[in-house]
């Protein structure tokens, strides 16, 4: 029979169909084949690219915009939001608006064109992290912006456009209702239990066992009680943390193996899935928040959302937590064992 | 005289643009699909190219790569009515991107400005 479980964050219902259960292996995924060609991401190409706001790597004393780095964040060429202006907020009788201020950032995750993120060096990932910290920090400095959306789309069918690596920052004078309604829920229950939600959820997952995919020291990943995708997993600090941007080199170092793991695994049960990444961390221009807990969303693309979720808010989900949890702890075991003569 | 490829796969643009570039003083040659594009880039030696992207076949964003690999530092213009493409990161190889308008100023400015 099928079940309604309800996120005890958002309160949002999702539906596991169990009969129509499925094995890794019977998610079809048809990525369109890489037709390649010229890379405006790659080294020797940075005049096609807006100047940079940030690179790592290149020797001292090089110019900025030249070849040589190791992690790039530049400026988007065709910005969804502008960073010139004044928000001018302004209501239209019961009707509220601003203008489209803001800051969209690419950040280069490599030079090398072929490089994939779950099978990144650990060093270089860590690099990648570091600059979401910088780029947030240096961001947070300007009084327009309340948020930094942090999120990537791996394979055309997440929204990837290009298959160079990369991720983006999308710094928003508002926040966004995903973010408002973690605040809420996370807010609701530390005022009932005065206990962040979070941590009491890392405690029972790591009691219980079932959802557990994988953790070091300093973080875990689990599948949700109520995912929205087969194979959605969350990377959460073990530590109560509400911001992403505080956090030291030794932590993002810790957080990129785990993220790599993570990633590894999802790619062991199915390869070359299309997935997106969002960082959900606490608003800009606010101290530490004891109901909030950052963490990353890993979402596979794997099912498509039509009327019946559009209209309902309900996700529809054949693939049980528990279920991908033990194929994801399984996935690198069983590699291993295969690869064995 | 400067060279300008035209790749759209419709007959009134490729009509319309031709007559408007040659008066401005410009040798056009026409390609209908992004194959034949590809063909007249090595063949003709275009001074610039004005690129469509959505056509049958291999679209323009996959035209503009290729040609970029062949000649980086030849100008093209990807025109299309789609402004959603500015979200493909592989439009970022273009060196101007112009939504399509009845209004050919804005194209026939950014054509001067690389041909001068």
């Amino acid at each position: 029979m099928p079940e309604l479980r309800k996120d005890p964050v958002l309160g949002r219902w999702i539906i596991i169909a169990q009969e129509r259960a499925k094995r890794p292996t019977d998610f079809v995924v048809a990525e369109a084949p890489v037709t390649g060609g010229f890379c405006p991401l790659c080294p020797g190409n940075e005049n096609t690219t807006p100047p940079e706001v940030l690179a790592y790597g290149r020797p001292y004393g090089a110019p900025a915009n030249s070849p040589g780095w190791q992690v790039r964040v530049v400026p988007n060429k065709y910005p969804a939001l502008v960073i010139e202006g004044d928000l001018d907020r302004q209501g239209e009788g019961l009707y509220d608006k601003m203008n489209g201020i803001g800051a969209h950032e690419v950040v280069i995750e490599s030079p090398r064109h072929e490089d994939i993120f779950a099978k990144m060096d650990l060093a270089h990932m860590v690099l990648v992290f570091q600059a979401f910290r910088a780029r947030i920090l240096d961001l947070e400095r300007d009084p327009r912006f309340r948020y930094v959306l942090v999120f990537k789309n791996y394979g055309r069918a997440a929204g990837a456009s290009l298959e160079h690596s990369h991720s983006q920052l999308v710094a928003l004078p508002i926040l966004p209702r995903m973010i408002v309604s973690e605040l809420q829920g996370t807010l609701e229950y530390y005022n009932y239990k005065e206990r962040c939600i979070f941590c009491d959820i890392i405690r029972q997952e790591i009691q219980q066992q079932v959802r557990v995919v994988c953790q070091n020291e300093l973080f875990i990943t689990i599948t949700p009680f109520a995912p929205r995708t087969p194979f959605e997993m969350w990377i959460l600090p073990m530590n109560h943390e509400s911001g992403y941007h505080t956090q030291n080199d030794e932590q993002l170092a810790a957080l990129a193996v785990i993220f790599s793991e993570t990633l590894r695994r999802l790619d062991a049960c199915i390869p070359g899935v299309p997935y997106n990444f969002v960082l959900h961390t606490q608003p800009l221009h606010s101290e530490n928040m004891k109901h909030f807990h950052w963490h990353f969303e890993i979402v596979p693309k794997l099912t498509s959302i039509a009327g019946f979720e559009w209209g309902s808010g309900f996700y529809i989900n054949p693939m049980p937590p528990e279920e991908a949890a033990l194929y994801l702890r399984e996935a690198l075991v069983k590699g291993r064992q295969e690869a064995r003569p | 005289m400067k060279k300008i490829l035209l790749v759209d796969d419709e007959e009134g643009i490729q009509l319309l643009y031709q007559e408007e570039f040659q008066d401005e003083g410009y040798e056009v040659v026409s390609a209908f699909t992004g194959e034949e594009a590809l063909e007249k880039f090595k063949s003709e030696t275009p001074d610039l190219v004005i690129l469509d992207i959505q056509m049958p076949g291999m679209n323009g964003i996959e035209v503009l790569r290729q040609m970029k690999m062949i000649a980086p530092q030849l100008p093209i213009i990807l025109s299309t009515a789609y402004h959603e493409y500015t979200q493909d990161l592989s439009a970022w190889a273009s060196d101007e991107f112009i939504v399509k308008s009845p209004d050919l100023q804005h194209l026939k400015e950014a054509v001067r400005k690389h041909l001068g």
